[in-house]
């Protein structure tokens, strides 16, 4: 235990703990020290103040309208820390003028007396003003149960500090300033991890300096460690609770779509009521959406899950989020299947979420019912299938894909290790990726010299000379046998070149 | 210098008045402009003298309005009143007055001593014991020079009369008080009876010639700016500030015994570039002048507050938050800036406990 800071107590630590708690405080500077209390009954008194004096307006000072004026005057003429008066007293006028003053000025409805000889007491002996203070912290966060509740309350206990929880460079809750450093600020640092466990998450606090006790936040952080893991812990048993819950729900809603209507009337699935519970919402308009890592690499860890959750959730949390294969399905249901404003607007939110998981992003068709999102889903898969050939943060809308989609299901790492083997001389080559292009281009184009020069920006003898050769090599598309699945080899080989080509 | 009093003066006279009681309100006007003025035009103009045009031995005593103006607009004068009260003393000192001078060169005050002195057939003095409108009748020149107000007789509108003979100043203004509700609400007051010869020390001179001139500038409604110029030049008068009205602050506050008033304020939010916020502090009158808290004027410097749209004087009664007014100060007759003045009418008095600007 560090000993504790014997430093003046400042403005913005008296105003977290009583008296002064209660009041209704106008702070121009919450770092700024108060070394001494004053009760003035008069503005003689006012006037042999020393600097840095916290002075409690009473009686004569006290009568209203022009003498709190004059008070508030008086004490930025002596550079006093801060003016208390009662409420009776204190006008909006009174708050401007303070402002205007840069005076801050504190507003009580307890008797001034009493609250003076209190305050002197905090003063005196500021350790235990704040002991004082850390016990209210405690009493605080014993009663928060979430993560931002947590932080919450650190940071309107620590104001003007700013405390965020921060996971690598991620702010996971808090203030987001804590990480800047704009202003001559001291960052502290508290880690968070149960005992031998290893992990990157901290609580970081940016204290203005100078003026606040750095050790004092410290101390106040390391309070709020146990909150802090405990309330990360509960959610995250939470979120796996809820991430198998969701799963199971959306392969019986998958299983009721697949079964075949009971009756000759029932052309239609009824949305089972549960999903009202997990707060899905099935049966109009559902557009499906499929998250999946660029490369897939089986299924995701529930880590990433939860992070991806996080982020998609944000904002949207009654969007659902379905670990579904090696990648994540959610869908959006709206009355308009044509409404489209609220996803494009989630999916530009997520943006940079999906660029740090190396996600891309498929979007299905807008269809009525529970066969209409399991169709929905199945577009959206396709979809995102076929985005992973724009790399990272691609979204691709499955209106936009049409029969091209086939060929993202293209086992290309096996064709290519057919080509190994039937076509061994073309794959020792080493011009082989310029033949497989050339043929490619030309099998596209029908066929069409010309059309196939100008696509590839080479010369068309420089085409016949290479076709020439590719022959030579075995690919003999003119063949119509062979012609398609030459076609397919070459695709698959420039397909598996261009990821290659790609970091 | 003007010589005399005539009726084509009484507005003139009237808007002066105004100008050094700015907070009363206009509730007399037509009655009491009106009666002088068919006075004035019956009996002829009246002679305004200095006083040391007089001989010394000219036994000369003061009137003026104790009590409400509201209360006289209710219940308006028969119009005997003032020449009754002179009367009554005139009995009592067995004498005749040779000449009226007006208690104080302000508000409806001013225009009763024209009045009486018409009615009396008598001249006016040149000269006052204010300088302006204090509350209580021993906030005089007189008074600090040790003239006894008493004898002195109160008449009301109901024809009721009171006779005060007390040593002390103070004492006569408490025994005053308690029967100006029972006579009327308001009273027609003959006090302070003396002779020229004292007043030539103990009264502030020109004063009622003064609000004549000032009454003239303020009926020419001139530009704001030009106005508050040529008034300087008059009154030594000055812009504190101008500025917007942001807020009337009705508080319960302590209020100090000695004069009788409601305490408030009134917020101004200065414009240009100082941008301060100015904070009036109103009694009867506006005592003090705050700018970010600090003391800039205060009783017994006069405030005022022009309304720079209609270019004429906002009286109290009138202010509504919006209004862009002129702050202004005009510095009161020297005499009550002595230590004993401050006493009586200064920041003190009205339970400010500061040090007067012009004191610092």
């Amino acid at each position: 235990m560090s000993r504790p800071s014997t430093l003046p107590i400042t403005l913005g630590e008296l105003t977290r703990i009583e008296p002064l708690s209660d009041a209704v405080a106008h702070l121009f500077d919450p770092a700024r020290p108060v070394e001494q209390v004053v009760l003035a009954e008069t503005f003689d008194r006012l006037r042999r103040c020393p600097p840095h004096v916290l002075v409690v307006l009473h009686d004569e000072a006290a009568t209203g309208g022009w003498s709190l004026a004059a008070a508030l005057h008086l004490a930025w003429e002596r550079n006093l820390s801060a003016v208390v008066v009662s409420r009776t007293v204190a006008g909006s006028s009174s708050a401007a003028l303070a402002e205007r003053l840069h005076m801050s000025l504190i507003v009580i409805d307890a008797d001034p007396i009493d609250v003076a000889l209190q305050l002197a007491g905090q003063v005196s002996a500021p350790a235990a003003a704040r002991a004082l203070r850390q016990a209210r912290l405690a009493e605080q966060l014993a009663e928060q149960n979430g993560i931002r509740g947590v932080l919450g309350a650190l940071n309107r206990e620590l104001r003007p500090v700013s405390v965020a929880l921060v996971l690598g460079e991620i702010v996971l809750a808090g203030q987001a300033a804590a990480l800047t450093d704009r202003h001559p600020v001291k960052q502290v640092e508290v880690a968070v991890n149960a005992p031998g466990e290893r992990s990157s998450a901290r609580l970081v606090a940016a204290v203005p300096v100078p003026g606040l006790a750095v050790g004092q936040v410290e101390s106040l952080l390391k309070l709020a460690r146990p909150a802090v893991l405990a309330a990360w812990a509960q959610s995250r048993l939470d979120a796996a609770g809820r991430a198998a819950h969701e799963q199971a729900a959306f392969e019986l809603l998958r299983h009721l779509s697949a079964a075949p209507p009971a009756g000759p009337g029932e052309a239609e699935v009824e949305v089972p009521s549960w999903t009202g519970e997990l707060g899905w919402e099935v049966g109009r308009a559902n557009r499906a959406v499929w998250l999946a890592p660029v490369r897939p690499s089986g299924v995701p860890s529930p880590e990433v899950t939860h992070l991806v959750r996080a982020a998609w959730q944000r904002g949207h949390a009654a969007w659902p989020l379905i670990a579904e294969g090696d990648g994540w399905l959610s869908w959006h249901s709206g009355a308009d299947p044509d409404d489209t404003a609220a996803l494009r607007r989630a999916l530009a939110g997520f943006r940079d979420s999906a660029a740090a998981h190396a996600l891309v992003i498929g979007v299905g068709r807008a269809h009525d019912g529970v066969p209409g999102l399991m169709r929905s889903a199945a577009e959206a898969r396709l979809a995102a299938h076929v985005a992973r050939e724009g790399g990272p943060t691609t979204v691709q809308w499955f209106d936009q894909v049409g029969a091209s989609a086939a060929l993202a299901w293209l086992p290309t790492t096996e064709i290519a290790q057919v080509a190994d083997l039937c076509l061994a001389d073309l794959m020792a080559a080493r011009d082989r990726a310029a033949l497989v292009q050339t043929v490619l281009a030309v099998l596209d184009c029908g066929g069409s010299l010309s059309q196939a020069s100008n696509r590839l920006g080479v010369h068309r003898n420089t085409v016949l000379a290479r076709l020439t050769r590719a022959r030579q090599l075995g690919l003999t598309f003119e063949d119509p046998g062979q012609r398609l699945a030459l076609h397919v080899i070459c695709y698959a080989l420039a397909s598996l070149a261009a990821e290659e080509s790609t970091p | 210098m003007t010589a005399s009093i005539a009726a084509e003066d009484v507005p003139a006279f009237y808007e002066g008045a105004k100008f050094y009681s700015p907070a009363v309100g206009d509730a007399n006007r037509s009655s009491v402009t009106s009666w002088l003025a068919g006075l004035l035009d019956r009996n002829g103009p009246v002679p305004l003298l200095k006083v040391e045009s007089l001989a010394p031995e000219t036994p000369c005593v003061s009137v003026c309005v104790l009590g409400s103006g509201s209360a006289m607009a209710d219940l308006p004068p028969a119009g005997d009143e003032f020449e009754a009260a002179v009367r009554r003393i005139e009995r009592l000192e067995q004498t005749r007055f040779g000449a009226i001078y007006p208690l104080a060169a302000a508000t409806i005050s001013a225009l009763v001593a024209v009045v009486t002195a018409a009615q009396l057939g008598v001249p006016l003095i040149d000269a006052d014991g204010m300088g302006r409108a204090f509350a209580l009748i021993h906030h005089t020149a007189m008074h600090l020079a040790g003239v006894s107000p008493t004898p002195l007789a109160a008449v009301g509108p109901t024809g009721e009369s009171v006779l005060v003979e007390v040593p002390s100043g103070p004492r006569a203004d408490r025994m005053l008080r308690a029967n100006v509700d029972t006579v009327g609400g308001w009273a027609a007051l003959a006090a302070y009876p003396t002779t020229a010869g004292v007043l030539r020390r103990a009264a502030l001179p020109g004063t009622v010639s003064r609000i004549a001139n000032v009454g003239r500038l303020l009926l020419e409604r001139t530009d704001p700016d030009r106005l508050v110029t040529r008034l300087g030049a008059i009154t030594g008068c000055r812009r504190l500030a101008r500025g917007r009205i942001v807020e009337l602050e009705h508080l319960s506050r302590p209020s100090d015994v000695t004069i009788p008033a409601h305490p408030s304020s009134l917020v101004v939010e200065e414009i240009g570039d100082l941008e301060r916020q100015l904070r009036i502090e109103l009694r009867s009158e506006i005592v003090a002048v705050f700018a970010d808290g600090a003391l800039i004027a205060g009783a017994p410097d006069l405030m005022c507050l022009l309304d720079v749209s209609r270019g004429s004087l906002a009286t109290l009664d009138s202010l509504e938050p919006g209004d862009l007014v002129d702050v202004l100060v005009t510095p009161a007759d020297a005499i009550w800036y002595s230590p004993e003045g401050m006493r009586m009418v200064g920041l003190v008095s009205h339970g400010i406990p500061l040090a007067h600007p012009r004191r610092r």
